[in-house]
């Protein structure tokens, strides 16, 4: 045997060295796959984002806002309204998903689908590019068109919610953006000054001010503190940290009651009234109104971000900041959605309704829509009789108060018109409501940014109540 | 472990079964061709006869190459001519899913290596030519590479403005790659100077007692003649892969042919001592150390290549995504150096054992030949140099691609795109089913 030993131990060890290769492509394949198949760098993860058709996106009338189509050599996402970009939010596959398409980003892609055969065999194993369900949204087009017009060019949120369902019909943030041409303008507008990525709806923690005089003077009602004793010299402007608060109107000095101050936003009465009540009992009203924690749109991510005003903090009652505090010009903040429930509850025997925006879901391929469920719990505010004489008072306040350019013929509107300051500025508020009939009605909460006139918020509020009770009559 | 103790006499009488047994792989193979075109052409949606065509000529390939080879080598190997056909037609599938351009053109290789393997395996001479003629082989076989050194060009490059290595010679529009005949040249005048010399050797050996003593000029001369001509073609070629390749296959045939353990250690060493000054001295060398040893900082840069193919092998699997389904063209050039991760991300693990399996059958079916053949040592050494030729080029590759070694760029044999490579590789099929077919030693006087 002159060689026969030498080429068996060769042989041996080539057939170890393939082994040991045969090992490192198993581990590569199943238990290293793992680690490296989630790396950002893999084209294979884009590549796979790129291939899904995302479902479109209606209004609740059947209405196409958002649509996926065919672009030269991949899939394009369509934004059809610019009215609805801000409420709508973007998708982008360099900068990921924003708004509702976040919110229903599981649905519009599909990843929320039972795995059934079908869907394995056809995805898995024929690589059929994954397709995504439509959703309909609570969100009317008519409103939201309507809203965002009149909100066009300034700076501010303005919220439509439907009594009581909690639907949310428009939801506006100005100034917004546009997500089709995103991922070419993203670099200017991250820059903005605006913030335009931010929605001012539901997570602009704006000053209050005041539209706290609503819960205070529900505390006033509940403790018995009559509301119709003149206080002298009521319209005089007060000023609390710095800056100097006045009426929502125009009044030449003069006594008024407490419900009269209501109607025209005079902070001095409220200030007064926060003394009466006492630490505990400002305390009281803030915990029943939910002040503390303001309220989340179901599915919505409310994104850590730079406030345009301030931002949410904890903070304790003491006798040093409590009128400041009452006044809404404290620690404490509050979102356009948090005022618009609280116009919603008022409406609602005093039952703020869970406000949503989805309404059904259809799965790709399918005719039938699926209704989404939901739990709507409404979330007792104060009790029925206190809401009907807030409504009253409201209704008073359109009618002759500081609300006034909220008034549109044939509708019956109530709302209080308000200001708040906060550093060099001032935003109007407006938060009304208008009944449909039986049980229905809407509700709405306007903000203003850089302003400090109510009349424009009220009037803008004014319109979206008639917008929505056009949009809704049948 | 021998493969003395069970022989398979090949003789004549088994014939028809070895007929029908290679017929049977064959079958399978183009069953599994057919499906695998077949399921591209529907994933690609465009039905372009060209696809078939290529199909069909690998058929008549098989067919042609089958019945030549019944009629005059019948008592070869079976497995040798199934499993390169096997694996040269999914190279195939595989080029006209990566690079459809090239296919053409590797099939026209195809008919030309599957004509070159029939005239290597049935035309008396060339064994005797290649150890009669071993120096002027070996003279045309080193102008050849000088001549690379001196014109040497890059088909993707032709006019040289990138740093691109140069390792072709140009004819026109065909490329031919020197170093491929280089290595079957080497490995024969390798073969016939060991045969001369390794009584010698051995003999050595038993004059110092039994104790190896491997440092003698008749040793040492050859090894520092490969090794340099290793270290020519890494300094002025920058062809790492070559140079390894040609410098591991010396060792090992030196090794079976002397005995000496010592060799493998020694050559080891000498390896490495090459690989730390290479590393000093080459940017190339110290590229492909450094992304081998951290690919992942730079995974966007310089280590995208490998990371690209981590990436294919992790995607695809243990069933792969399906041919044309996945990704794999992600990984630049990946139909020539890296078609195993291309193979690992659409037929997944499965595939890759596959493969790794044919090639196991490859060489240990060569080592079996070389075994048969051990009373006469040219035969034997050149079987034993021929098979690792296949071995180590698949081995270097493979680990290459699995980040197990830096990588060198070496083709797989059979799959990867690429002319003088399947030619090269179907002589040594050629020449593997010649040596195959020779009576056993047992039947001849030594």
């Amino acid at each position: 045997m002159q060689f026969a030993r030498e080429i068996n131990r060769l042989l041996l060890g080539v057939l170890a060295v393939l082994l040991i290769v045969a090992g490192s492509a198993t581990y590569w394949a199943i238990v290293g796959a793992d680690t490296i198949l989630d790396r950002k760098d893999n084209p294979r993860q884009v590549e796979a984002e790129a291939s899904i058709r995302r479902g479109s996106i209606f209004d609740r009338n059947g209405q196409l806002l958002v649509e996926t189509t065919d672009a030269d050599g991949g899939l394009m996402r369509r934004y059809l309204h610019p009215e609805t970009y801000s409420a709508l939010g973007y998708f982008s596959l360099r900068y990921g998903v924003n708004g509702a398409e976040a919110a229903y980003n599981t649905t519009l892609r599909g990843d929320d689908r039972p795995s059934d055969f079908n869907t394995y065999f056809s995805m898995d194993i024929l690589h059929r590019p994954h397709q995504g369900s439509d959703v309909r949204l609570t969100f009317d087009l008519a409103i939201q068109q309507q809203v965002a017009h009149i909100m066009a060019g300034r700076q501010g949120a303005a919220i439509v919610l439907a009594v009581p369902s909690g639907e949310v019909l428009a939801m506006v943030s100005a100034p917004t953006f546009d997500p089709n041409t995103l991922d070419t303008e993203w670099e200017r507008l991250i820059a903005e000054p605006g913030n335009p990525f931010f929605n001012r709806a539901l997570q602009g923690n704006y000053q209050p001010g005041g539209t706290l005089q609503t819960p205070l003077i529900a505390a006033a009602m509940l403790t018995g503190i009559p509301l119709d004793t003149p206080i002298d010299d009521a319209t005089r402007p007060l000023s609390i940290a710095n800056v100097n608060l006045r009426c929502a109107a125009f009044l030449s000095p003069r006594a008024l009651t407490l419900r009269e101050a209501y109607l025209f936003g005079c902070p001095y009465p409220f200030a007064q009234l926060a003394d009466e009540l006492g630490i505990e009992g400002v305390q009281a009203i803030f915990d029943t109104f939910h002040l503390d924690s303001p309220p989340t749109l179901a599915g919505f991510v409310v994104q850590p971000a730079d406030t345009p005003t301030a931002s949410p903090s904890t903070f304790s009652l003491n006798s040093d900041n409590l009128a400041q505090n009452a006044l809404g010009q404290g620690e404490l903040t509050i979102t356009p959605l948090e005022m618009a429930m609280i116009g919603a509850a008022i409406v609602n025997d005093g039952n703020a309704p869970e406000p949503y925006t989805l309404q059904e879901t259809r799965p790709p391929g399918s005719e039938a829509w699926i209704p989404a469920t939901h739990l709507h719990p409404s979330i007792p505010l104060t009790t029925a009789n206190t809401a009907r004489q807030l409504q009253d008072m409201m209704r008073l306040a359109v009618a002759n108060g500081a609300a006034q350019n909220a008034g549109r013929a044939n509708i019956d509107i109530g709302g209080h018109a308000t200001l708040a300051y906060s550093g060099e500025g001032a935003q109007a508020w407006f938060v009304g409501f208008a009944t449909l009939g039986g049980r229905q009605g809407v509700a709405v909460a306007i903000v203003i940014e850089n302003s400090d006139d109510p009349g424009l918020a009220a009037d803008i509020g004014g319109s979206a109540l008639a917008i929505a009770r056009d949009a809704l009559s049948p | 472990m021998t493969f003395d103790t069970a022989p398979i006499d090949l003789q004549p009488t088994e014939t028809p079964r070895i007929r029908q047994f290679e017929r049977l792989l064959l079958g399978l193979a183009a069953a599994f061709l057919f499906v695998n075109s077949l399921a591209l052409i529907l994933v690609q949606g465009n039905s372009q006869p060209v696809q078939w065509l290529h199909l069909i000529l690998w058929l008549a390939c098989a067919a042609i190459g089958s019945v030549t080879l019944d009629r005059y080598l019948p008592g070869r190997d079976p497995l040798l001519f199934p499993i390169s056909m096997f694996l040269s037609g999914w190279g195939l599938v595989m080029i006209d899913r990566l690079a459809p351009n090239f296919a053409d053109r590797q099939t026209v290789w195809l008919v030309v290596s599957l004509a070159a393997m029939l005239l290597t395996a049935t035309l008396p001479g060339p064994l005797r030519w290649l150890r009669n003629f071993r120096y002027i082989l070996l003279v045309f076989g080193l102008l050849l590479l000088v001549a690379t050194i001196v014109l040497g060009r890059n088909p993707s490059d032709p006019t040289g403005e990138t740093n691109a290595p140069q390792l072709w010679l140009g004819f026109g529009s065909i490329f031919f790659q020197p170093s491929e005949t280089l290595k079957i040249i080497l490995v024969a005048f390798l073969a016939s100077y060991l045969a001369e010399n390794y009584p010698a050797m051995r003999a050595e050996g038993l004059d110092s007692g039994g104790r190896a003593l491997p440092f003698s000029p008749r040793v040492l001369g050859p090894i520092l003649l490969m090794w340099g001509i290793s270290v020519l073609i890494l300094i002025w070629q920058r062809d790492l892969g070559t140079a390894i390749l040609f410098f591991v296959v010396f060792l090992v045939l030196l090794y079976v042919a002397s005995g000496y353990n010592l060799i493998l250690v020694s050559g080891a060493i000498l390896i490495a001592i090459a690989a730390l000054v290479a590393y000093q001295q080459f940017s190339v060398v110290q590229l492909r150390v450094d992304i081998w040893l951290n690919p992942w900082p730079e995974a966007d840069g310089r280590a995208f290549q490998i990371v690209q193919s981590l990436l294919a092998f992790a995607a695809g699997g243990i069933f792969g995504q399906g041919v044309g389904q996945g990704s794999p063209t992600y990984i630049p050039v990946v139909h020539s150096d890296f078609v195993f991760a291309a193979l690992a991300e659409e037929w997944g693990l499965l595939g890759i054992i596959t493969v790794i399996a044919c090639i196991a059958i490859l060489v240990t079916r060569g080592m079996r030949a070389a075994v048969r053949q051990q009373r006469r040592p040219f035969l034997a050494l050149l079987t034993v140099g021929l098979s690792m030729l296949i071995a180590t080029q698949s081995v270097l590759i493979m680990a290459g691609v699995l980040k197990l070694i830096p990588l060198t760029g070496v083709t797989l044999p059979f799959l990867s795109y690429g002319g003088s490579s399947l030619l090269a590789s179907f002589v040594i099929i050629g020449l593997l089913l010649r040596l195959s077919a020779l009576e056993s030693h047992h039947a001849v006087r030594a």
